[in-house]
């Protein structure tokens, strides 16, 4: 390989947690970028598995009002 | 057995008592539909990401208990979507029967009861955000560089 690639990770495996809340709105920040939307998997790293659950963490996390559907900066 | 969490946002325009109502009025209902309450709590107030029904501030309260009925758990769910003492409500199916005691994130908000010590935590909170933007910043930078 001509260039060294980062060594992606999963987040959740590396800090053994194996539950995702959706009333945990600081760990799931982590999982959205500025605007609010979901970061791929490519992005983070995150496990298929744990992916699938941090989704829908944040999602019930949306309709609750932890979390916007979209940030527009603004505030 | 169905373990069920609740959580709804009473607007925070009202009145310490009329909140303490709201509780009261759907802990019966829960309980009419023959469930068994093991949690009920208030989280705390706290800024909603997005206006709801016009409010920009609303006090989250929890509530888990053990399902009863399924028929009335329904009735109960459309009952609280029609009532006006909250403001927006969801029910959630657990995986694992809830800790009898307080769950953990009530804990870490329990040091800020009154409402000027909240605001001051909205405070402590930007200088977190600024180091996830600036952690975010970073992985962008290293996604170029690859």
């Amino acid at each position: 390989m001509a260039f060294q690639t980062r060594r992606k990770y999963c987040f959740f495996k590396e800090n053994n947690i194996t539950a995702v809340d959706y009333k945990d709105v600081k760990l799931l920040k982590r999982f959205t970028n500025d605007n609010g939307k979901i970061m791929p998997r490519r992005v983070t790293g995150t496990s298929a598995k744990m992916h699938r659950k941090v989704v829908s963490a944040i999602k019930r996390a949306r309709t609750i009002g932890l979390m916007p559907f979209v940030d527009s900066g603004s505030e | 057995m169905r373990y069920y969490e609740l959580i709804y946002i009473v607007s925070s325009n009202v009145e310490r008592k009329k909140n303490d109502q709201a509780m009261k009025e759907i802990g019966e209902k829960i309980q009419e539909t023959g469930s068994k309450i093991i949690n009920h709590i208030v989280w705390g107030k706290k800024k909603l990401a997005y206006p709801i029904k016009n409010n920009t501030y609303g006090t989250y309260i929890l509530a888990h208990y053990q399902g009863g009925d399924n028929d009335k758990l329904r009735e109960f769910d459309s009952w609280l979507k029609l009532s006006d003492l909250t403001i927006r409500h969801m029910i959630v199916k657990l995986d694992e029967k809830p800790d009898n005691e307080k769950p953990d994130i009530v804990e870490s908000l329990e040091g800020d009861k009154s409402e000027n010590d909240t605001a001051e935590k909205g405070e402590d909170k930007s200088p977190d955000e600024e180091s996830l933007k600036k952690e975010k910043n970073k992985d962008e930078e290293n996604k170029e560089a690859e």
